[in-house]
């Protein structure tokens, strides 16, 4: 061993490359980190402390087709839940305060457990005042509980709409999957009514505030000033085809009673008024809607949750009468001077179908006039079934109209096939059709059918699919953007469609006319009763009508649940809501309460 | 700049500046770390004054003779002894370990200043031109030194800290003129240590080679089969330390794996940190401004995640410039074991480097992911009085030595 041992130059080369090669993997290192996946870096920096909150757009406003508000919004708070810093100790005494059962909160953050846990999450909406002042003065005890400024839909404009609007929920697990870009859980979505069905044009855009937090995910500031906020984007406001004074009287006059009525412009399809009743509080659903509600609502006789302007089926009774008159005209199965004798019913082998009168000897106008069921089931004979059907459908029986709300039920016009299948083939007789000739038996329709059906009759076998909405205010650029909706043609001639009509005005306007109790000097109406048999008990009362008669700018068809005979009860609602749309407007009229309505009936 | 060569001749200006400057960054970067901090806030004033002591300190060290650090080395090694046992019985215990010690009010860590012990204890028994390191018996002796103190620490138990003594001695002997059989003798239970961290087919085929390198070596049987049986035994003592290491412990070598995997458990300060580091970029986020460091995303981010601090704020620039100050001081340190004037200096010096080179690669190692998380700190950067005395006193040591390098003592 020489004294070189000590410090030998190649043990001092060998820690000497330790040093450097330590140095230059830590070099490379810092390039890789700090200069080449410095972005990645960054942005983890970024999410780690920046939150973003989401503030919810608010909907856009629905107005009437003159720019009358019909349902807006208002201020309401939402209280958040952050589950990261709920301490559940609080529960019990929140869920007082708050009002909601025990178990509540509990049930909520069960609910957000697959999410991320440090998010602010929806734990009540529409909160009041009492509920956030407490969150105020407790707020150093409360961690995890806040609250936002929100909006929630206002209907206190007068109209109720339950079935036009609708409402909206909070969106279910499926949906979510499938919109995870634009919508989080615990939003709420168009659930039914044109809230549904203009989902995209009423939600708006969420805006975005970002907070800086610190490691425990406590806001700390706002982050950049607030310069890289996102405002929300309000929702588009929809103008819909509603007239506010036309559905206010609808309204009005469906107060106490159950039933349905459609109005509409017949050359446009635009739905002018539209009631299905009884009608339900939709500011019950501006919020979380609780169970008790539901409940309520779901187990009512009246069904209010039920909309029967779309989905309702009534058979159309002595409504549909001139379908078989237009399908006999345009067939040449009959001409309009030949008399039928009617001695108060028919036989029809051994069988005797009804009349409503004995009514002698009536032509076409007079046994629509009177109603004249005799005429009808001898008409029906001649027409056949296959021409019934061929008629029925070319009006839009049997198939769903395609109005902008949904659901919506298709109705039932028989055929040789429905009866095949139903009854079997050749086990069923021509006494079915004597049924449908009087817009009986199997034959079903929905008030939205019935409604486009009179409309193709006042403006000459033409009209658009029945809509609620005209357009839209678009709310990045304030323009009008107006939705163009398809026509609506029968190909029958306006030689038969005049005989119709004049038919219906007689209804109205002769002296033995079954509704000539509405007939006014003013305006001249069109009409036709019916009255739908209910095997469940009393007859529905139906009236389909249009005014003026020469330029028809309203149809209406309207059905009141059992009550009886068409001319009596839905002929006057009817001619109120004609008189309204079309009248001065005067206030009085519109001022129409349902005490005085039963005394019209 | 006119470069005083009297001064120069008397006090290595490198060392001192380079040193001064990581005390300086160090201060800058605890008051960033702290500055608004709720708990933490006195921290920088207690460095600033630390700083000040270990100053006079490292003067006070540059005007003893040049003897005195061979005279006190065997006491101050059984002093150091004494403290690490004394410690075990009354020292508090902070995150797992019981490492700490309170004389007077004053807190500090037997650990720390034992280094000193060690250092000096092992230079001058290396020194003893007597001895042959090659010899086995003196080797074992020699390997005992060091021993002692990494069991006491290794029963507190402190890993980051057995580990640097562990290379003190191991550079050190290696330093002292070992032959390749004596290297491969003390390395081989590190081999068997590692390999048993993967498991036990790892750990027999580590065995299996260590016998193929006994043949090799033509060593004779006796010797052969004790540096087997050492290295049996290694592994058996191995899983007996893995039982008393405290859980945190493990789970911190275990995370380094794959740090990802539980982000907010064991994983997360070495994942943050990362984030803190890559997010600073090319130039940083400005002094003050890095968001992961004001908000606290590191814990206790003034001790070993000091670095990230800088990472952060001063983004590559100050980081390399960092790494550079410390380069210019370890090359200067090896630079001077040439300029030494006997042996005790150089192989102390070395020791030193040794010392300040491990701590620099665990901790800057920890804070870019590629060391486990082994809690060290940065020398001279960190918070920390007991490391920051320590290791100014070894500087001082190192400029007493280079004022002396002309004298044959």
């Amino acid at each position: 061993m020489s004294a070189d041992y000590f410090g030998s130059a190649l043990r001092r080369r060998i820690i000497f490359f330790i040093i450097i090669g330590m140095v230059a993997v830590q070099t490379m290192q810092l390039i890789n980190m700090q200069l080449l996946e410095s972005n990645k870096y960054e942005v983890k920096s970024h999410d780690n402390s920046i939150k973003s909150f989401t503030i919810n757009a608010p909907r856009g406003i629905i107005f009437d087709r003159n720019i009358e508000i019909l349902v807006g919004n208002k201020a309401s708070f939402t209280i958040l839940l952050t589950p990261s810093e709920y301490d559940r100790e609080n529960s019990k005494i929140l869920e007082t305060v708050l009002g909601v059962e025990l178990g509540y909160i509990d049930k909520i953050l069960k609910k957000y457990k697959k999410f991320s846990k440090y998010k602010p999450r929806t734990l009540l909406s529409g909160a009041d005042y009492r509920m956030i002042s407490w969150i105020e003065e407790n707020q150093q005890k409360l961690s995890g509980i806040s609250y936002q400024v929100d909006t929630q839909r206002d209907y206190s404009f007068g109209i109720i709409g339950s079935h036009i609007f609708g409402y909206t929920k909070e969106i279910g697990r499926e949906a979510l999957k499938k919109k995870k870009e634009t919508y989080s859980i615990g939003d709420n979505v168009g659930f039914i009514g044109l809230e549904k069905s203009y989902e995209t044009l009423l939600r708006g855009e969420k805006g975005k505030e970002y907070f800086v937090a610190n490691s425990r995910q406590k806001i700390v500031k706002r982050y950049n000033e607030g310069e890289n906020d996102i405002p929300p984007i309000k929702g588009n406001d929809i103008i819909t085809t509603i007239d506010y004074k036309t559905q206010k009287m609808a309204e009005e006059l469906f107060t106490n009673i159950k039933g349905s009525v459609v109005a509409i412009e017949p050359a446009t399809g635009e739905i002018l008024a539209y009631v299905s009743a009884p009608q339900y509080d939709l500011s019950s659903f501006a919020d979380v809607t609780s169970n008790l509600v539901w409940d309520s609502l779901r187990f009512d006789e009246g069904k209010p949750l039920f909309n029967r302007g779309t989905i309702s089926m009534y058979p159309p009774g002595s409504t549909y009468k001139m379908i078989i008159a237009i399908a006999a005209l345009e067939e040449g199965v009959i001409s309009t001077s030949k008399k039928v004798n009617c001695n108060g019913g028919f036989y029809f082998g051994n069988r005797f179908f009804k009349c409503t009168h004995y009514h002698g000897k009536v032509d076409m106008k007079e046994a629509i006039e009177q109603s004249c069921n005799t005429y009808f089931y001898k008409l029906i004979l001649k027409v056949g079934l296959q021409n019934f059907h061929k008629y029925s459908t070319m009006f839009g029986f049997g198939e769903r109209t395609g109005i902008d709300i949904s659901p919506e039920s298709k109705g039932n016009v028989p055929s040789k096939e429905y009866y095949d299948r139903v009854y079997g083939k050749g086990k069923w007789t021509d006494g079915y059709l004597l049924n449908i000739g009087i817009g009986q038996g199997e034959l079903v329709t929905t008030p939205i059918q019935l409604v486009q059906y009179t409309s193709l009759m006042a403006n000459w076998g033409e009209t658009k699919i029945p809509h609620f909405v005209k357009g839209y205010i678009d709310s990045n650029t304030n323009e009008f953007v107006s939705l163009k909706y398809d026509s609506v043609k029968i190909n029958v001639s306006n030689n038969t469609l005049k005989i119709i009509r004049d038919a219906m005005l007689d209804v109205v306007n002769s002296k033995d006319g079954t509704a000539r109790n509405i007939r006014m000097k003013e305006i001249s109406i069109s009409g036709k009763t019916g009255t739908a048999q209910n095997p469940h008990g009393e007859d529905h009362s139906i009236f389909i009508a249009f005014a003026p008669f020469d330029n028809p700018k309203i149809a209406v068809a309207a059905i009141v649940e059992n009550v009886g005979y068409g001319s009596t009860y839905a002929a006057p609602i009817a001619q109120k809501i004609i008189k309204a749309y079309l009248g001065s407007g005067d206030k009085s009229e519109i001022e129409f309460t349902n005490s005085n309505l039963k005394e019209v009936f | 700049m006119k470069i005083d060569y009297k001064l120069q001749d008397k006090f290595d200006l490198v060392i001192f500046l380079s040193v001064a400057i990581l005390l300086g960054i160090g201060i800058v970067a605890i008051y960033s770390a702290t500055y608004n901090h709720p708990t933490a806030k006195g921290n920088f004033n207690k460095q600033l004054i630390f700083t000040v002591v270990s100053i006079l300190l490292l003067f006070l060290l540059y005007f003893l003779p040049a003897r005195s650090f061979r005279v006190v080395a065997l006491p101050s090694y059984i002093i150091s002894i004494i403290l690490l046992v004394v410690v075990l019985f009354l020292g508090k215990t902070v995150y797992g370990a019981k490492s700490w010690m309170s004389i007077g009010g004053v807190g500090f860590q037997p650990s720390e200043f034992a280094k000193i012990g060690l250092i000096f204890f092992l230079s001058h028994w290396l020194t003893d031109s007597k001895r042959d390191i090659n010899n086995l018996k003196e080797l074992f002796y020699t390997v005992s030194i060091s021993f002692f103190p990494i069991l006491l620490i290794l029963l507190e138990p402190d890993m980051g800290t057995a580990i640097v003594y562990s290379a003190i001695s191991l550079v050190m002997i290696f330093w002292s003129g070992i032959n390749l059989f004596g290297l491969f003798v003390v390395l081989s239970p590190g081999i068997i240590l590692f390999a048993s961290l993967f498991g036990t087919i790892p750990f027999i085929v580590a065995l299996l080679l260590i016998i193929v390198a006994l043949l090799l070596f033509k060593q004779d049987l006796f010797i052969s089969g004790s540096v087997f049986v050492m290295n049996l035994a290694t592994g058996f003592i191995f899983e007996f330390i893995l039982k008393i290491l405290q859980p945190h412990q493990v789970k911190r070598i275990l995370s380094f794996v794959d740090p990802t995997a539980d982000p907010l458990g064991s994983g997360y300060n070495a994942l943050q940190a990362k984030v803190a580091m890559g997010s600073g970029g090319l130039f940083g986020k400005g002094f003050l401004e890095g968001n992961q460091t004001q908000l606290r995303f590191i814990p206790e981010q003034w001790t070993d995640f000091i670095y990230c601090v800088i990472g952060e704020e001063f983004g590559f620039m100050g980081s390399i410039f960092l790494i550079a100050i410390f380069l210019i001081l370890f090359l200067r340190l090896l630079n001077l074991t040439s300029l030494a004037g006997d042996r005790f200096g150089r192989i102390t010096i070395i020791g030193i480097l040794t010392l300040f080179f491990t701590h620099f690669s665990i901790n800057i190692g920890m804070n870019l992911g590629i060391t486990p998380v082994i809690g060290l700190p940065l020398p001279f950067v960190s918070y920390g009085g007991s490391s920051l005395l320590t290791n100014m006193f070894l500087v001082g040591v190192v400029l007493n030595i280079y004022k002396n390098r002309k004298h044959h003592v």
